[in-house]
């Protein structure tokens, strides 16, 4: 069972402060929720940056290796066609091919990786079910405290309502 | 539903003429503003324009149909020219959607904000763009039900396509782009589509738009992925968008005949595809902002900026046409020279004349500042640019192919209705599909319009700050 405390904000200042002084008090699995991405949440929450740039590379490396050979398999070993004596194996005329496979594979390998990096699509989650945080794509900052043990939760709130926070929620997860 | 006032009237800086956003608003006003042409009933006339777009579709299904009965033979298509309708088309259509990526991807990475209104009609308008551009390749081949054939498939026949051939390297560009560009635009507005689903009150919007959403809660994780991936998608979109057009144009470079064989075509297929689509941009933007009151996001500085970009673009495109009518005379080659001839003075001349006042005349208009923000104006120059830019496809692919080596060979080339069908059928689509958008997906960036809000505040905040301490202002 999952558990988490949150509380809304109505300015990313406020939500980053917020985020400052619980992570002073302790708690250290937090998240933020906003309706646009706020400038230096990540290294007051000390997210890592996104290793989505190697995933791309890889990908991109990998589409353009993949339709070269597949250019120069097809043209120069398995169907060898002479046209005007031009050179079976005509490394120039596949670069064309070879550059938008790796567009298109990196491309693709992105929009995955965001989706499985954000764990999306999911259709439903505890936070959805609520009809306050429905501000959170509007214009409440809300700061997530994830807790295991209830006597932790409480704790949260209360810090939570001494930070400010307008609107306080627990909410738990049951599988 | 009377407008909420705005919470302030933008302050004055005598250094910047336009504001980007006109008003402030709180963030729940200004979400509620920019979805509000999804969330209220259209009125009459978007019905009406509705039911033509709707009426011409029927109409591409009808020409789509008879191609098909009939074959290629219902097309004007003769020897040698083999090619018109339905290349000229594609190129154009492909070349409409390139300004919506530079909108979207090459000003992201320029760091412009101005973008950050217009880049989703923008990137609406590629998708269509695209989507009526694939048709006529398609339709062109003849047997389109044979069309993976085009693909590297293992079959029993032991075939390959051939790699070596422009025409194979365009299928993999065009397709290429079409799916950056979805991924790019659905990304995009993955957060939007999540504002969408709270803001609505109706049940049944709110599960589609969830659906469309696919979960996205705006987590500070979400957002950093989320930035990563979609400035990949644009640094990868920009180089992709340079690549279709210079591959589109390798389908006449590579070519012997005289007019198509020539190394300015790449760079002059770009500049043209580029600004042919901010001709369209502007020719959907102008309309949509007043039909759907955007004055406040989609400001005089918008419009500026575009037609400053529009005369950009055009003085290439002049470039272009002086640097291949020099070349041709300088070749000394006689069909080079014929090739060229024919236009200024032969049978094409009244087109090449058209499409030097529509592309080359016309956005000179933009020098002037105050014809830069009239909108009426911008609105006419950019559906005589669209105009041109037509044409000028049609003059570079039928003059060519119809007067080549052997004058035995010559003939002219003349559009059947089939033809003309197609092209004002995929007119129609292209305008049904934008219309659709309009009403049911978040036309205006919200998420970034917010960001941009915010930071343009601080900004302000910071150097009214400044100028109200010893020794500060401006």
């Amino acid at each position: 069972m999952s558990r988490w405390v949150l509380g809304e904000f109505h300015s990313p200042e406020q939500l980053l402060e917020a985020a400052r002084a619980l992570r002073a008090q302790g708690f250290h699995r937090l998240d933020a929720h906003t309706p646009f991405p706020v400038e230096d949440v990540d290294g007051v929450l000390g997210l890592p940056p996104s290793r989505l740039p190697l995933v791309a590379l890889l990908a991109g490396v990998g589409g353009a290796v993949g339709a070269y050979v597949v250019q120069w398999f097809t043209q120069a070993v398995d169907w060898p066609l002479n046209v005007g004596g031009r050179p079976l194996h005509s490394g120039p005329a596949f670069i064309p091919i070879t550059f938008e496979s790796a567009v298109l594979s990196s491309a693709s390998a992105i929009f995955m990786g965001v989706m499985v990096a954000c764990g999306l699509p999911r259709v439903t989650h505890p936070f959805l079910r609520m009809e306050a945080f429905r501000s959170a794509s509007i214009d409440g900052f809300w700061l997530v405290v994830a807790v295991e043990a209830p006597q932790r939760g409480f704790e949260a709130e209360a810090a939570l309502r001494e930070l400010g926070a307008a609107v306080v929620l627990s909410v738990e997860d049951r599988p | 539903m009377s407008e909420p006032l705005p919470l302030a009237p933008v302050l004055a800086d005598p250094l910047v003429v336009h504001p980007l956003l006109e008003e402030r608003r709180t963030d729940a006003q200004l979400g509620e503003a920019l979805l509000r042409p999804v969330l209220t009933k259209p009125g009459l006339g978007y019905w009406a324009l509705v039911g033509l777009c709707a009426a011409l579709t029927a109409l591409l299904c009808v020409a789509i149909t008879v191609t098909l009965v009939t074959g290629v033979g219902a097309w004007g298509n003769n020897i040698p020219v083999a090619w018109a309708f339905g290349i000229i088309n594609f190129v154009w259509w492909i070349g409409i959607g390139h300004a919506g990526t530079l909108i979207s991807a090459i000003l992201l990475l320029f760091g412009m904000k101005w973008r950050s209104s217009v880049n989703r009609m923008a990137e609406a308008m590629t998708l269509f763009a695209l989507v009526c551009a694939a048709l006529f390749p398609l339709l062109h081949l003849g047997r389109p039900w044979k069309f993976y054939y085009l693909f590297p498939y293992p079959s029993s026949l032991r075939m390959w396509p051939q790699f070596r051939s422009p025409l194979t390297w365009d299928v993999v560009a065009v397709t290429t782009y079409l799916t950056v560009s979805v991924l790019f635009w659905y990304l995009g507005m993955l957060p939007d589509l999540a504002t969408a689903r709270d803001t609505a009150k109706q049940g049944w919007r709110r599960r589609v738009w969830g659906l469309l959403s696919l979960g996205w809660r705006g987590s500070a994780r979400h957002w950093r992925h989320w930035r990563t991936g979609y400035l990949l998608l644009a640094g990868l979109a920009t180089p992709l968008v340079v690549s279709v057009h210079t591959i589109v144009s390798f389908d006449f470079a590579v070519a012997q005949l005289p007019g198509w064989h020539s190394t300015i075509f790449p760079p002059y297929f770009v500049a043209g595809a580029i600004f042919s689509g901010l001709a369209m941009v502007l020719s959907l933007l102008v309309p949509a902002r007043r039909a759907l009151k955007l004055h406040a996001v989609v400001t005089q500085a918008h419009l500026d900026a575009l037609a400053r970009l529009l005369l950009v673009s055009g003085l290439f495109v002049a470039y272009g046409y002086v640097q291949e009518h020099f070349f041709g005379w300088y070749s000394g080659d006689p069909y080079e020279m014929h090739a060229m001839e024919i236009l200024r003075t032969g049978p094409y001349a009244p087109a090449f004349w058209l499409v030097f006042t529509c592309n080359v005349l016309v956005p000179q208009l933009f020098w002037s500042a105050r014809l830069r923000t009239n909108p009426a104006v911008l609105w006419a120059a950019a559906l005589l640019v669209n105009v041109g830019m037509w044409m000028e496809r049609f003059i570079i692919i039928v003059s060519p192919l119809s007067e080549d080596f052997l004058p035995s060979s010559w003939r002219h080339y003349a559009p059947t209705w089939v033809d003309l069908s197609l092209l004002s059928g995929t007119l129609g689509l292209f305008g049904l599909g934008f219309l659709l958008f309009l009403r049911f997906l978040p036309p205006i960036p919200i998420s970034e319009v917010k960001a941009l809000q915010h930071e343009l505040a601080a900004s302000e905040a910071f150097a009214s700050d400044v100028s109200t301490r010893e020794g500060g202002g401006r």
